[in-house]
């Protein structure tokens, strides 16, 4: 796994390294370097270590008789909890700009408790419903940060939430 | 210099300025404690109670919210792993390891006194040598500062000495994330694929949230049985309430809290820099002069130390350019400034010597604000620690949503939100292969200060880089950083050699 991001970061720095020196507009002039050179001179360092790294990883791996894929177990990882939990992180910032952050954040906490195993279900609805509350009325009514609305019907019921806030 | 004290006290304890600065204390450390309210906003936000107020409390009052926002970003980054502020960022890699120990008390003991150390050494050299501290920091020009830049990167070959490769690559990475957007001369678009959104640049906060919180969320959430044993000793511990160090525990940390909170006052003091640079480099520093620097990032009081008493001792010297020169040197003494103006203060060099109440009231104040924060803090802090208790089920994903308001508020823009996330899983890959997220942060952190201040005496000297090193502080600084690059390399060649 190591050495095949290590792959990845030399494919990338390598593509970036080109696509910054092919701008015209980035080119140095004699008395200013040019938008290419510091990233640049970045990309060659970053270059140089990750080949360091795979020699360096190569030699372990040879001397420990593993092969480049024997750390990597794709099926057991998208099996895992680790992987379910990534999805739902994920699924809170995509859908946060649709539904809004009440039922984003309501929906959220249920489903994440769910994963880590909540003892009662009922319970862990009532307190993600709870704490919900508690956390808008902290953000959005006393420090006054605009909550994501979301959008269509989920707009209107934030614009309701809003009107009932006591600040 | 004892006209200054008295002035300055007679003004902070009339019974009312007093009660807006225990007021404003209270407000910064719960505003500076909430994540996506950087210290800043936090001073923004107390700004319309300031209007009421006379200039002179006004001064003070947002003052105390200032130094109280920087101490309570400190509480959350110790016992979530969310910093408060971003300069509580390197809080974090000592403050939860200690927490996860079940030391989280004595982690915010040493937060909570080494904050009001910073903030008393900045306050007394503000009201002491501010002229002659602000002459000092005109002589820093460009180079001068990609020297210090540059020192604070110098750490990079050192943060992990079993991963030097791959921390110094962590390091680079963070450095091309500095680079993306509008490149800081010129304008031009660097690494931005035609998307407008990427033109801003990466933001820093929602990294640090995502490389922090939500990678810590990832990686309990892989392995949550152990995290409830822990919970479980931690909690019969009982030492989750904000238990001072003992004074022998503080005197062991003297040098790095002097050390750190000069040094945060001389950051502060810059241009540019800020509480955020000064913690980090601090943290930097205290990893080269350790006796124990492979300690530093297990859950060591030094670090801890380093950290917090930096970004409070950056708050004293964010005001000394404020008030000698009329030069804000950050965001939050921006809005004190527009504060004044809008009072009607003439803000500028003749400020100290026609009106030196104004350095009066603010001295007397971070004085009293950094004594009262450390009584609010711990209050503040209790309650906080309490939250520990409840189990990982609700506290995991709450701290997810927390991390979602912090990364969100810096714009109110969801794409914060997602980048927060990649940064989390991007967070959990580098601890798996044994990256440095910290490597990264620090990176970009100092990136464009680094390459702005490189390209700018560049073109100063018009294109000579001997000009540009020749000058006698970089030139000192950058050889340091030489010596603390090449070091950790030569270091096993010369003991090999020594052993044969």
């Amino acid at each position: 796994m190591d050495i095949i991001f290590s792959v990845v970061l030399i494919i990338a720095g390598i593509g970036l390294f080109a696509m910054i020196g092919a701008d015209p507009a980035a080119a140095a002039s004699p008395t200013e370097l040019g938008a290419a050179f510091w990233p640049q001179i970045i990309l060659a360092i970053m270059i140089v270590l990750s080949v360091v790294n795979i020699v360096t990883s190569l030699k372990k791996m040879k001397a420990d008789g593993k092969t480049v894929t024997s750390d990597i177990d794709v099926a057991g990882f998208f099996k895992s909890k680790l992987f379910i939990g990534m999805i739902a992180v994920a699924i809170l910032a995509l859908v946060l700009p649709t539904i809004g952050f009440v039922p984003a954040c309501i929906l959220f906490l249920i489903g994440y408790g769910i994963l880590l195993k909540a003892d009662n279900i009922p319970k862990l609805a009532i307190i993600s419903v709870l704490i919900t509350i508690v956390i808008y009325i902290l953000f959005q009514g006393a420090l006054d940060i605009m909550l994501p609305r979301g959008t269509g019907f989920f707009r209107e019921l934030a614009l309701t939430f809003e009107k009932i806030l006591p600040f | 210099m004892f006209d200054l004290i008295v002035t300055g006290f007679s003004i902070v304890f009339a019974p009312a300025t007093f009660l807006f600065i225990v007021g404003g204390t209270i407000i910064g450390v719960i505003f500076g404690a909430m994540p996506g309210v950087s210290a800043s906003m936090a001073v923004a936000l107390a700004l319309p109670f300031a209007y009421a107020m006379k200039p002179i409390v006004a001064i003070a009052f947002l003052v105390s919210v200032y130094c109280a926002s920087i101490t309570g970003g400190g509480i959350t980054a110790i016992l979530f792993k969310i910093p408060g502020t971003p300069s509580s960022a390197p809080t974090t890699f000592d403050g939860y390891p200690m927490a996860q120990r079940g030391e989280a008390g004595k982690a915010l003991g040493y937060s909570l006194i080494a904050s009001a150390f910073g903030g008393l050494v900045a306050a007394f050299a503000m009201a002491l040598i501010s002229p002659q501290l602000a002459a000092v920091a005109l002589k820093f020009g460009p180079s001068e500062l990609f020297a210090v830049s540059f020192l604070g990167l110098s750490v990079l070959s050192c943060l992990d000495s079993d991963n030097i490769v791959k921390t110094l690559i962590s390091g680079c990475i963070g450095l091309l994330l500095a680079c993306i957007g509008m490149d800081p001369m010129l304008g031009i678009a660097r690494f931005t694929f035609g998307s407008s959104t990427l033109l801003g640049g990466i933001e820093m906060i929602p990294v640090m949230i995502g490389l922090f919180a939500v990678t810590e969320v990832l990686k309990q959430t892989n392995k949550q049985k152990k995290i409830d044993v822990e919970k479980d000793s931690t909690t019969k511990d009982g030492d989750t309430s904000a238990k001072l160090p003992s004074f022998k525990e503080l005197w062991d940390t003297k040098w790095t809290m002097i050390r750190a909170s000069i040094l945060g006052t001389v950051v502060g003091i810059l241009p540019g820099a800020g509480a955020t640079i000064a913690s980090f480099l601090s943290y930097a520093i205290e990893k080269k002069v350790s006796k124990h620097p492979e300690l530093l990032g297990t859950g060591i009081p030094d670090g801890i130390v380093a950290s917090e008493a930096a970004n409070n001792g950056a708050t004293g010297g964010a005001m000394v350019p404020l008030l000698s020169l009329g030069i804000p040197g950050g965001n939050a003494a921006a809005i004190m400034m527009t504060a004044l103006v809008i009072q009607g203060v003439q803000v500028g060099p003749l400020l100290i010597k026609q009106q030196p109440e104004y350095l009066a009231s603010v001295f007397a104040s971070m004085f009293v604000t950094n004594i009262v924060m450390v009584i609010v803090s711990m209050g503040i802090a209790r309650v906080f620690a309490k939250i520990l208790s409840v189990p990982y089920s609700i506290l995991g994903p709450v701290i997810v949503i927390l991390a979602t308001i912090g990364a969100y508020a810096t714009n109110n823009n969801t794409g914060d939100v997602v980048l927060m996330v990649g940064a989390g899983i991007i967070g959990y890959l580098f601890s798996k292969l044994k990256y440095n997220s910290a490597a990264l942060v620090l990176g970009l952190v100092l990136g464009q200060m680094c390459e702005s201040n490189f390209r700018r005496a560049y073109t100063l000297t018009n294109g000579s880089i001997i000009a540009i090193f020749s000058k006698p502080i970089t030139f000192v600084i950058v050889a340091a950083c030489v010596i603390m690059l090449v070091y950790p390399f030569v270091k096993p060649l010369v003991s090999k050699k020594k052993a044969a």
